[in-house]
Protein backbone atom coordinates (compact mmCIF):
# COMPACT_ATOMS: atom_id res chain seq x y z
CA UNK A 1 0.00 0.00 0.00
CA UNK A 2 1.53 3.48 -0.73
CA UNK A 3 2.13 6.04 1.71
CA UNK A 4 -0.11 8.86 2.53
CA UNK A 5 0.20 11.97 3.60
CA UNK A 6 -1.62 12.99 6.89
CA UNK A 7 -2.97 16.33 6.51
CA UNK A 8 -6.11 16.88 8.52
CA UNK A 9 -8.62 14.87 6.39
CA UNK A 10 -11.24 17.29 4.94
CA UNK A 11 -13.21 17.98 1.96
CA UNK A 12 -10.61 21.16 1.59
CA UNK A 13 -7.93 18.92 1.57
CA UNK A 14 -9.42 16.46 -0.55
CA UNK A 15 -9.40 18.53 -3.65
CA UNK A 16 -7.04 18.27 -6.33
CA UNK A 17 -4.30 20.87 -5.84
CA UNK A 18 -5.35 22.15 -9.33
CA UNK A 19 -8.63 22.88 -7.98
CA UNK A 20 -7.12 25.15 -5.49
CA UNK A 21 -4.82 26.78 -7.71
CA UNK A 22 -8.04 27.59 -10.00
CA UNK A 23 -9.90 28.73 -6.78
CA UNK A 24 -7.16 31.20 -6.18
CA UNK A 25 -7.53 32.88 -9.43
CA UNK A 26 -10.90 32.58 -9.89
CA UNK A 27 -12.13 34.27 -6.19
CA UNK A 28 -8.91 36.80 -7.06
CA UNK A 29 -10.22 37.94 -10.91
CA UNK A 30 -13.77 37.97 -9.02
CA UNK A 31 -12.73 40.40 -6.34
CA UNK A 32 -10.88 42.12 -9.09
CA UNK A 33 -13.18 43.06 -11.30
CA UNK A 34 -16.21 43.74 -9.28
CA UNK A 35 -16.21 47.57 -8.64
CA UNK A 36 -16.37 47.83 -5.07
CA UNK A 37 -15.06 45.81 -1.77
CA UNK A 38 -18.24 44.11 -0.95
CA UNK A 39 -17.65 40.41 -3.26
CA UNK A 40 -14.23 40.98 -1.74
CA UNK A 41 -15.81 40.85 1.69
CA UNK A 42 -18.36 38.41 1.22
CA UNK A 43 -15.24 36.26 -0.55
CA UNK A 44 -13.87 36.99 2.17
CA UNK A 45 -16.15 36.38 5.25
CA UNK A 46 -16.44 32.62 2.69
CA UNK A 47 -12.99 31.55 3.43
CA UNK A 48 -13.05 31.92 7.17
CA UNK A 49 -15.69 29.35 6.69
CA UNK A 50 -13.59 27.58 4.38
CA UNK A 51 -10.72 27.61 6.79
CA UNK A 52 -13.03 26.66 9.40
CA UNK A 53 -14.17 23.41 7.18
CA UNK A 54 -10.57 22.71 6.59
CA UNK A 55 -9.51 22.96 10.33
CA UNK A 56 -6.96 25.37 9.46
CA UNK A 57 -8.61 28.58 11.23
CA UNK A 58 -6.47 29.44 14.12
CA UNK A 59 -3.85 29.52 11.52
CA UNK A 60 -6.42 31.33 9.07
CA UNK A 61 -6.88 34.00 11.49
CA UNK A 62 -3.58 34.90 12.20
CA UNK A 63 -2.44 35.50 8.55
CA UNK A 64 -5.50 37.20 7.42
CA UNK A 65 -5.45 39.58 10.71
CA UNK A 66 -1.14 39.88 11.19
CA UNK A 67 -2.10 41.09 7.31
CA UNK A 68 -5.07 42.67 6.94
CA UNK A 69 -5.08 44.83 10.39
CA UNK A 70 -1.37 46.79 9.24
CA UNK A 71 -2.40 46.87 5.69
CA UNK A 72 -6.13 48.28 6.37
CA UNK A 73 -4.92 51.52 8.77
CA UNK A 74 -2.30 52.02 6.42
CA UNK A 75 -4.13 52.14 3.47
CA UNK A 76 -7.05 54.32 5.20
CA UNK A 77 -4.53 57.01 6.37
CA UNK A 78 -3.12 57.33 3.05
CA UNK A 79 -6.46 56.45 0.83
CA UNK A 80 -8.72 58.30 3.40
CA UNK A 81 -6.39 61.24 4.64
CA UNK A 82 -4.86 62.00 0.87
CA UNK A 83 -6.65 60.69 -1.93
CA UNK A 84 -7.21 63.16 -4.25
CA UNK A 85 -10.44 61.63 -5.90
CA UNK A 86 -11.98 62.53 -2.28
CA UNK A 87 -15.04 64.68 -2.31
CA UNK A 88 -17.16 63.81 0.72
CA UNK A 89 -15.91 64.05 4.52
CA UNK A 90 -16.77 61.76 6.67
CA UNK A 91 -14.54 63.11 9.55
CA UNK A 92 -12.52 66.05 10.13
CA UNK A 93 -9.44 65.86 12.28
CA UNK A 94 -8.35 69.65 11.82
CA UNK A 95 -5.05 68.90 10.09
CA UNK A 96 -6.82 66.51 7.68
CA UNK A 97 -10.04 64.85 6.74
CA UNK A 98 -10.89 61.93 5.94
CA UNK A 99 -12.73 61.12 2.65
CA UNK A 100 -15.35 58.47 1.68
CA UNK A 101 -14.19 57.93 -1.98
CA UNK A 102 -10.44 57.10 -0.35
CA UNK A 103 -11.75 54.55 2.69
CA UNK A 104 -13.53 52.68 -0.16
CA UNK A 105 -10.90 52.70 -2.73
CA UNK A 106 -8.41 51.54 0.43
CA UNK A 107 -11.42 48.81 1.28
CA UNK A 108 -11.37 47.43 -2.30
CA UNK A 109 -7.83 46.90 -2.26
CA UNK A 110 -7.72 45.27 1.27
CA UNK A 111 -10.32 43.09 0.18
CA UNK A 112 -8.87 41.92 -2.84
CA UNK A 113 -5.73 41.12 -1.13
CA UNK A 114 -7.38 39.58 1.50
CA UNK A 115 -8.79 37.20 -0.88
CA UNK A 116 -6.11 36.74 -3.18
CA UNK A 117 -3.63 35.71 0.40
CA UNK A 118 -6.77 34.07 1.94
CA UNK A 119 -7.01 31.42 -0.83
CA UNK A 120 -3.55 31.26 -1.06
CA UNK A 121 -3.27 30.42 2.77
CA UNK A 122 -5.80 27.57 2.40
CA UNK A 123 -4.07 25.58 -0.28
CA UNK A 124 -0.97 26.18 1.40
CA UNK A 125 -2.13 24.69 4.20
CA UNK A 126 -4.06 21.75 2.92
CA UNK A 127 -2.20 20.67 0.07
CA UNK A 128 1.13 18.55 0.15
CA UNK A 129 3.78 20.06 -1.96
CA UNK A 130 4.41 16.92 -3.39
CA UNK A 131 0.96 16.75 -4.62
CA UNK A 132 1.17 20.17 -5.88
CA UNK A 133 4.06 19.59 -7.78
CA UNK A 134 2.87 16.35 -8.90
CA UNK A 135 -0.06 18.18 -10.40
CA UNK A 136 1.45 20.76 -11.28
CA UNK A 137 3.69 18.78 -13.47
CA UNK A 138 1.16 16.25 -14.73
CA UNK A 139 -0.32 19.45 -15.69
CA UNK A 140 2.70 20.06 -17.92
CA UNK A 141 4.97 22.04 -16.07
CA UNK A 142 9.04 21.32 -16.69
CA UNK A 143 9.79 18.73 -14.13
CA UNK A 144 13.39 21.39 -13.78
CA UNK A 145 10.62 23.79 -12.27
CA UNK A 146 9.07 21.29 -10.18
CA UNK A 147 12.47 20.43 -8.58
CA UNK A 148 13.35 24.28 -8.17
CA UNK A 149 9.73 24.42 -6.35
CA UNK A 150 10.17 21.25 -4.18
CA UNK A 151 14.40 22.15 -3.56
CA UNK A 152 13.06 25.88 -2.08
CA UNK A 153 10.92 24.73 0.21
CA UNK A 154 13.28 21.94 1.77
CA UNK A 155 16.30 24.49 1.92
CA UNK A 156 15.20 25.73 5.01
CA UNK A 157 14.61 22.88 7.08
CA UNK A 158 17.56 21.58 5.54
CA UNK A 159 19.67 24.44 6.79
CA UNK A 160 18.25 24.36 10.11
CA UNK A 161 19.41 20.97 10.52
CA UNK A 162 22.99 21.96 9.29
CA UNK A 163 23.27 24.78 11.21
CA UNK A 164 22.36 22.66 14.47
CA UNK A 165 24.61 20.32 13.93
CA UNK A 166 27.50 23.02 13.09
CA UNK A 167 26.35 25.17 16.77
CA UNK A 168 26.57 21.58 17.81
CA UNK A 169 30.25 21.20 16.87
CA UNK A 170 31.05 24.73 18.17
CA UNK A 171 29.26 24.82 21.72
CA UNK A 172 31.00 21.11 22.39
CA UNK A 173 34.19 23.46 21.57
CA UNK A 174 33.34 26.19 24.28
CA UNK A 175 31.14 28.26 21.95
CA UNK A 176 28.80 30.20 24.67
CA UNK A 177 25.54 31.47 23.20
CA UNK A 178 24.07 32.17 26.64
CA UNK A 179 24.27 35.68 28.10
CA UNK A 180 22.58 39.20 26.64
CA UNK A 181 20.89 39.55 23.50
CA UNK A 182 24.13 41.01 21.88
CA UNK A 183 26.17 38.17 23.14
CA UNK A 184 23.61 35.67 21.92
CA UNK A 185 23.53 37.49 19.05
CA UNK A 186 27.61 37.13 18.35
CA UNK A 187 27.25 33.51 19.23
CA UNK A 188 25.50 33.44 15.81
CA UNK A 189 28.25 35.11 13.62
CA UNK A 190 30.51 31.88 13.71
CA UNK A 191 27.87 29.74 12.31
CA UNK A 192 27.29 31.93 9.39
CA UNK A 193 30.46 31.29 7.40
CA UNK A 194 30.12 27.11 7.67
CA UNK A 195 26.88 27.41 6.95
CA UNK A 196 26.48 29.26 3.95
CA UNK A 197 29.58 27.80 2.59
CA UNK A 198 28.39 23.98 2.97
CA UNK A 199 25.35 25.02 1.38
CA UNK A 200 27.23 26.12 -1.44
CA UNK A 201 29.15 22.75 -1.41
CA UNK A 202 25.95 20.87 -0.83
CA UNK A 203 23.93 22.35 -4.34
CA UNK A 204 26.93 21.11 -6.17
CA UNK A 205 26.79 17.52 -4.58
CA UNK A 206 23.20 17.36 -4.59
CA UNK A 207 23.68 18.21 -8.69
CA UNK A 208 25.72 15.22 -9.12
CA UNK A 209 23.24 13.08 -6.46
CA UNK A 210 20.06 13.79 -8.69
CA UNK A 211 21.83 13.25 -12.10
CA UNK A 212 23.21 10.15 -11.06
CA UNK A 213 18.99 9.42 -10.32
CA UNK A 214 18.46 9.71 -13.59
CA UNK A 215 17.11 13.43 -13.38
CA UNK A 216 17.09 15.45 -16.48
CA UNK A 217 16.85 12.31 -18.66
CA UNK A 218 15.02 14.26 -21.92
CA UNK A 219 13.12 11.16 -24.03
CA UNK A 220 10.74 10.29 -21.01
CA UNK A 221 7.48 11.75 -19.09
CA UNK A 222 8.31 12.00 -15.93
CA UNK A 223 5.90 10.49 -13.29
CA UNK A 224 5.38 10.81 -9.62
CA UNK A 225 4.95 8.53 -6.49
CA UNK A 226 2.79 10.84 -5.20
CA UNK A 227 -1.06 10.17 -6.44
CA UNK A 228 -3.25 13.52 -7.00
CA UNK A 229 -6.81 12.13 -8.27
CA UNK A 230 -9.01 14.52 -10.50
CA UNK A 231 -12.26 13.56 -8.75
CA UNK A 232 -16.20 14.40 -9.89
CA UNK A 233 -15.72 17.09 -6.95
CA UNK A 234 -12.80 19.08 -8.69
CA UNK A 235 -14.73 18.71 -12.06
CA UNK A 236 -17.96 20.35 -10.27
CA UNK A 237 -15.80 23.18 -8.08
CA UNK A 238 -13.97 24.11 -10.80
CA UNK A 239 -17.14 24.45 -13.29
CA UNK A 240 -18.35 26.01 -10.51
CA UNK A 241 -15.96 28.74 -10.51
CA UNK A 242 -15.00 29.32 -13.59
CA UNK A 243 -19.31 30.01 -14.47
CA UNK A 244 -19.27 32.56 -11.01
CA UNK A 245 -16.16 34.87 -12.46
CA UNK A 246 -17.66 34.99 -15.82
CA UNK A 247 -20.99 36.06 -14.38
CA UNK A 248 -19.11 37.89 -12.17
CA UNK A 249 -17.02 39.53 -14.44
CA UNK A 250 -19.97 40.01 -16.85
CA UNK A 251 -22.17 42.22 -14.05
CA UNK A 252 -19.23 44.38 -13.59
CA UNK A 253 -18.19 45.27 -17.19
CA UNK A 254 -22.35 45.99 -17.08
CA UNK A 255 -21.92 48.18 -14.42
CA UNK A 256 -18.81 50.08 -15.83
CA UNK A 257 -20.43 50.92 -18.69
CA UNK A 258 -24.01 51.75 -17.20
CA UNK A 259 -25.59 49.23 -18.45
CA UNK A 260 -26.27 47.43 -14.89
CA UNK A 261 -27.28 50.22 -12.47
CA UNK A 262 -24.64 49.64 -9.75
CA UNK A 263 -25.74 47.45 -6.94
CA UNK A 264 -24.85 49.73 -4.19
CA UNK A 265 -24.52 53.67 -4.00
CA UNK A 266 -20.91 53.73 -3.74
CA UNK A 267 -19.95 51.35 -7.02
CA UNK A 268 -17.09 52.26 -8.80
CA UNK A 269 -15.93 55.39 -6.17
CA UNK B 1 29.87 -13.42 -20.16
CA UNK B 2 31.91 -10.97 -21.72
CA UNK B 3 33.19 -7.69 -20.07
CA UNK B 4 30.46 -5.10 -19.03
CA UNK B 5 32.86 -1.96 -17.93
CA UNK B 6 36.35 -1.64 -19.66
CA UNK B 7 38.84 0.73 -18.69
CA UNK B 8 41.00 1.85 -20.97
CA UNK B 9 44.52 3.27 -19.59
CA UNK B 10 42.28 5.99 -17.90
CA UNK B 11 43.73 8.96 -16.12
CA UNK B 12 42.51 11.72 -14.07
CA UNK B 13 43.82 15.18 -12.55
CA UNK B 14 41.50 16.96 -10.77
CA UNK B 15 41.76 21.08 -12.05
CA UNK B 16 43.99 22.75 -9.70
CA UNK B 17 45.77 19.24 -8.27
CA UNK B 18 49.44 19.04 -8.05
CA UNK B 19 49.43 15.66 -8.68
CA UNK B 20 46.84 13.34 -11.27
CA UNK B 21 44.09 11.31 -8.59
CA UNK B 22 44.70 7.87 -11.06
CA UNK B 23 47.55 7.29 -13.54
CA UNK B 24 46.91 5.09 -16.45
CA UNK B 25 44.64 2.23 -14.87
CA UNK B 26 43.81 -0.56 -17.01
CA UNK B 27 41.13 -3.08 -15.87
CA UNK B 28 37.97 -4.64 -17.10
CA UNK B 29 34.95 -6.05 -14.87
CA UNK B 30 33.33 -9.12 -16.21
CA UNK B 31 29.27 -8.75 -16.20
CA UNK B 32 27.55 -10.28 -13.05
CA UNK B 33 31.18 -10.58 -11.17
CA UNK B 34 31.76 -8.79 -8.30
CA UNK B 35 34.44 -6.79 -7.88
CA UNK B 36 36.47 -5.00 -5.46
CA UNK B 37 38.68 -1.74 -5.29
CA UNK B 38 40.91 -1.54 -2.12
CA UNK B 39 43.97 1.16 -0.95
CA UNK B 40 44.79 3.09 1.30
CA UNK B 41 43.03 6.73 1.64
CA UNK B 42 43.74 9.19 -1.57
CA UNK B 43 44.77 6.16 -3.34
CA UNK B 44 41.79 7.16 -6.17
CA UNK B 45 39.70 4.39 -5.39
CA UNK B 46 36.31 7.24 -5.16
CA UNK B 47 38.09 9.00 -7.87
CA UNK B 48 37.47 5.63 -9.77
CA UNK B 49 34.14 5.32 -8.82
CA UNK B 50 33.14 8.73 -10.13
CA UNK B 51 34.86 7.86 -13.40
CA UNK B 52 32.76 5.16 -13.88
CA UNK B 53 29.01 6.57 -13.61
CA UNK B 54 30.37 9.75 -15.73
CA UNK B 55 30.75 12.50 -12.60
CA UNK B 56 33.81 12.68 -14.75
CA UNK B 57 34.19 14.00 -16.92
CA UNK B 58 30.66 15.64 -17.00
CA UNK B 59 31.00 16.79 -12.99
CA UNK B 60 34.80 17.09 -12.59
CA UNK B 61 36.42 19.30 -14.60
CA UNK B 62 39.93 18.49 -15.15
CA UNK B 63 42.74 16.93 -17.21
CA UNK B 64 41.53 13.48 -18.31
CA UNK B 65 43.37 10.88 -20.46
CA UNK B 66 42.17 7.06 -21.28
CA UNK B 67 38.31 5.80 -21.94
CA UNK B 68 36.03 4.27 -19.73
CA UNK B 69 33.33 1.85 -21.38
CA UNK B 70 30.15 0.95 -19.51
CA UNK B 71 28.04 -1.46 -21.71
CA UNK B 72 30.15 -0.78 -24.27
CA UNK B 73 29.60 3.16 -24.44
CA UNK B 74 32.10 5.82 -23.64
CA UNK B 75 30.67 7.41 -20.85
CA UNK B 76 32.08 10.82 -22.05
CA UNK B 77 29.91 10.35 -24.95
CA UNK B 78 26.41 9.87 -22.43
CA UNK B 79 25.04 12.34 -19.93
CA UNK B 80 24.97 10.80 -16.21
CA UNK B 81 21.41 10.75 -16.56
CA UNK B 82 21.61 8.36 -19.62
CA UNK B 83 24.01 6.46 -17.73
CA UNK B 84 21.83 6.11 -14.55
CA UNK B 85 19.75 3.25 -16.81
CA UNK B 86 22.56 0.85 -16.54
CA UNK B 87 25.17 2.22 -13.44
CA UNK B 88 23.90 3.51 -10.40
CA UNK B 89 26.35 4.47 -7.39
CA UNK B 90 25.99 4.29 -3.75
CA UNK B 91 27.75 7.53 -2.47
CA UNK B 92 30.04 7.29 0.46
CA UNK B 93 28.03 10.07 2.46
CA UNK B 94 24.85 8.93 2.25
CA UNK B 95 23.40 12.13 3.17
CA UNK B 96 24.75 13.41 -0.92
CA UNK B 97 22.48 10.56 -1.74
CA UNK B 98 19.36 12.48 -0.52
CA UNK B 99 16.93 14.46 -3.69
CA UNK B 100 15.88 16.92 -0.32
CA UNK B 101 12.39 16.94 -2.24
CA UNK B 102 10.86 14.00 -0.95
CA UNK B 103 8.84 14.55 1.84
CA UNK B 104 8.77 10.81 2.89
CA UNK B 105 11.19 8.02 2.83
CA UNK B 106 9.11 6.32 0.18
CA UNK B 107 8.68 9.52 -2.05
CA UNK B 108 12.63 9.54 -1.78
CA UNK B 109 13.02 5.74 -2.66
CA UNK B 110 11.16 6.26 -5.85
CA UNK B 111 12.43 9.61 -6.93
CA UNK B 112 14.74 7.97 -9.52
CA UNK B 113 12.07 5.87 -10.99
CA UNK B 114 9.77 8.53 -11.73
CA UNK B 115 12.91 10.71 -13.32
CA UNK B 116 12.53 7.07 -15.13
CA UNK B 117 9.11 7.49 -16.04
CA UNK B 118 8.13 4.30 -14.36
CA UNK B 119 4.13 3.99 -13.97
CA UNK B 120 3.04 4.84 -10.28
CA UNK B 121 1.65 0.99 -9.81
CA UNK B 122 4.85 -0.42 -10.20
CA UNK B 123 6.83 2.58 -8.51
CA UNK B 124 4.21 1.79 -5.38
CA UNK B 125 5.35 -1.95 -5.80
CA UNK B 126 9.18 -1.54 -5.80
CA UNK B 127 9.30 0.93 -3.28
CA UNK B 128 7.20 -1.75 -0.98
CA UNK B 129 9.90 -4.66 -2.01
CA UNK B 130 13.00 -2.62 -1.62
CA UNK B 131 11.80 -0.90 2.02
CA UNK B 132 11.36 -4.36 3.07
CA UNK B 133 14.28 -5.39 2.28
CA UNK B 134 16.49 -3.09 3.57
CA UNK B 135 14.05 -3.05 6.41
CA UNK B 136 13.19 0.57 6.30
CA UNK B 137 9.67 -0.37 5.74
CA UNK B 138 8.34 0.83 9.07
CA UNK B 139 9.58 4.38 8.66
CA UNK B 140 8.42 5.22 4.85
CA UNK B 141 6.17 7.48 5.68
CA UNK B 142 9.15 9.46 7.94
CA UNK B 143 10.99 12.67 6.60
CA UNK B 144 14.64 11.37 5.55
CA UNK B 145 16.03 14.79 7.40
CA UNK B 146 14.76 13.49 10.24
CA UNK B 147 16.62 9.85 10.05
CA UNK B 148 19.04 8.67 11.73
CA UNK B 149 22.85 8.00 9.80
CA UNK B 150 22.33 4.33 9.46
CA UNK B 151 18.77 4.60 8.08
CA UNK B 152 19.82 7.39 5.76
CA UNK B 153 22.80 4.86 4.80
CA UNK B 154 19.56 2.07 4.09
CA UNK B 155 17.63 4.69 2.17
CA UNK B 156 20.24 5.95 0.02
CA UNK B 157 21.19 2.06 -0.55
CA UNK B 158 17.47 1.32 -1.50
CA UNK B 159 17.33 3.95 -4.02
CA UNK B 160 19.85 3.68 -6.06
CA UNK B 161 19.25 -0.20 -6.70
CA UNK B 162 15.46 0.39 -6.77
CA UNK B 163 16.40 1.77 -9.91
CA UNK B 164 17.91 -2.12 -10.41
CA UNK B 165 21.20 -0.99 -12.43
CA UNK B 166 22.53 -3.65 -14.18
CA UNK B 167 25.96 -2.50 -12.73
CA UNK B 168 26.05 -1.29 -8.88
CA UNK B 169 29.05 0.91 -7.85
CA UNK B 170 28.93 1.26 -3.92
CA UNK B 171 31.71 3.80 -2.36
CA UNK B 172 32.27 2.54 1.04
CA UNK B 173 28.67 2.62 1.47
CA UNK B 174 27.93 0.74 4.89
CA UNK B 175 30.29 3.51 6.40
CA UNK B 176 27.11 4.55 9.08
CA UNK B 177 26.20 1.43 9.89
CA UNK B 178 26.67 -1.09 12.83
CA UNK B 179 28.56 -4.95 11.98
CA UNK B 180 25.32 -6.30 12.04
CA UNK B 181 23.62 -3.29 9.79
CA UNK B 182 27.00 -3.83 7.53
CA UNK B 183 26.23 -7.47 7.10
CA UNK B 184 22.80 -7.29 6.23
CA UNK B 185 23.40 -4.65 3.71
CA UNK B 186 26.24 -7.37 1.74
CA UNK B 187 23.75 -10.17 2.24
CA UNK B 188 21.44 -8.11 -0.37
CA UNK B 189 24.75 -7.26 -2.03
CA UNK B 190 25.08 -10.99 -2.11
CA UNK B 191 21.43 -11.72 -3.48
CA UNK B 192 21.72 -8.80 -6.22
CA UNK B 193 24.72 -9.85 -7.32
CA UNK B 194 23.60 -13.63 -7.48
CA UNK B 195 20.99 -12.74 -9.12
CA UNK B 196 23.17 -10.92 -12.49
CA UNK B 197 23.89 -7.21 -11.45
CA UNK B 198 27.88 -6.76 -11.93
CA UNK B 199 29.27 -4.81 -8.61
CA UNK B 200 32.16 -2.73 -7.68
CA UNK B 201 32.97 -1.78 -4.55
CA UNK B 202 35.23 -0.41 -2.25
CA UNK B 203 35.92 -1.20 0.78
CA UNK B 204 37.68 -1.27 3.59
CA UNK B 205 36.70 -4.48 5.54
CA UNK B 206 39.50 -6.99 4.07
CA UNK B 207 37.64 -10.23 5.69
CA UNK B 208 34.78 -9.35 3.66
CA UNK B 209 36.28 -8.10 0.43
CA UNK B 210 38.31 -11.70 0.75
CA UNK B 211 35.04 -13.82 1.08
CA UNK B 212 32.82 -11.94 -1.42
CA UNK B 213 35.07 -10.83 -4.33
CA UNK B 214 35.73 -12.45 -7.58
CA UNK B 215 38.52 -9.81 -8.52
CA UNK B 216 40.30 -7.87 -6.02
CA UNK B 217 42.17 -4.17 -7.46
CA UNK B 218 44.54 -2.90 -5.02
CA UNK B 219 45.03 1.22 -6.10
CA UNK B 220 48.28 2.90 -4.70
CA UNK B 221 48.61 6.53 -5.22
CA UNK B 222 46.75 6.13 -8.15
CA UNK B 223 48.35 3.09 -9.45
CA UNK B 224 47.00 -0.61 -9.88
CA UNK B 225 48.97 -2.03 -7.31
CA UNK B 226 47.84 -5.23 -7.79
CA UNK B 227 44.74 -7.06 -9.26
CA UNK B 228 43.42 -10.92 -9.21
CA UNK B 229 41.42 -13.45 -7.11
CA UNK B 230 41.36 -12.64 -3.42
CA UNK B 231 43.90 -15.45 -2.99
CA UNK B 232 45.94 -14.08 -5.53
CA UNK B 233 45.94 -10.37 -4.79
CA UNK B 234 46.20 -11.81 -0.54
CA UNK B 235 48.76 -14.19 -0.39
CA UNK B 236 51.41 -11.65 -2.03
CA UNK B 237 53.44 -11.38 0.37
CA UNK B 238 54.38 -7.70 -0.45
CA UNK B 239 50.81 -6.54 -0.84
CA UNK B 240 50.83 -4.59 2.33
CA UNK B 241 53.66 -2.37 1.08
CA UNK B 242 50.95 -1.31 -1.13
CA UNK B 243 49.24 0.46 2.02
CA UNK B 244 46.53 -1.86 2.76
CA UNK B 245 45.58 -4.74 5.19
CA UNK B 246 45.09 -8.43 4.67
CA UNK B 247 42.48 -10.48 5.87
CA UNK B 248 43.04 -11.42 9.86
CA UNK B 249 43.06 -15.28 8.28
CA UNK B 250 46.04 -14.70 5.75
CA UNK B 251 48.02 -13.43 9.22
CA UNK B 252 46.97 -16.43 11.48
CA UNK B 253 48.08 -18.55 8.27
CA UNK B 254 51.67 -17.29 8.04
CA UNK B 255 51.66 -17.48 11.66
CA UNK B 256 51.14 -21.12 11.56
CA UNK B 257 53.08 -21.93 8.51
CA UNK B 258 50.70 -23.24 6.80
CA UNK B 259 49.15 -22.51 3.60
CA UNK B 260 47.35 -18.81 2.92
CA UNK B 261 43.55 -18.93 3.52
CA UNK B 262 42.12 -16.13 3.41
CA UNK B 263 38.55 -17.18 4.56
CA UNK B 264 36.87 -18.10 7.93
CA UNK B 265 36.43 -21.75 7.51
CA UNK B 266 39.59 -22.68 6.15
CA UNK B 267 41.23 -20.38 8.83
CA UNK B 268 39.36 -22.26 11.56
CA UNK B 269 40.43 -25.96 10.33
CA UNK B 270 44.05 -24.68 9.90
CA UNK B 271 43.86 -23.73 13.93
CA UNK B 272 42.46 -26.78 14.58
CA UNK B 273 44.82 -28.92 12.74
CA UNK B 274 47.50 -27.04 14.34
CA UNK B 275 45.90 -27.55 17.86
CA UNK B 276 45.82 -31.23 17.90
Amino acid sequence: MAVKITYANTPVSRLHPMTKIMAILMLGLCALVWPDFTLGLVLVIALFVVSFVARIPSDFVKIMFGFGIPVTVMLMFIQGLYSPKNQTVIADFGFAQLGLEGVLYAAKIVMDLLVFLGSFTIMSKTTYTGALVAALTSAGLNAKAGYLILASLNVVPQMQRRMSVIREAQNARGLSESGGLFSRLAAYVPLLGPVVMSSLTDAQERGMTLETRGFGITDVKQTSYVEVRWRTVDKVCNWVLVIMAVIVTAISVGIYIGVIPALTPWAGA
Amino acid sequence: MGAIVEVKDFSFKYRDARRRAVKHVNFSVEEGSLFAIIGANGAGKSTLCNALVGLIPHYFSGARAGKILVDGSDVADSTIAELSKTIGLVFQNPFNQLSYTAGTVAEELAYGLGNHGVPRDKMVERVETVAKLMRIDHILDKNPLELSGGQVQRVAFGSTFIMEPRILVLDECTTQLDPMGSEEIFDIVKKLNASGVTVIMVDHDMERVARYADTVMVLERGEVASIGTPMEVFSDDSIEQHGVDVPDYVSLSRALGGPIVITEEPAIEMAKEALR
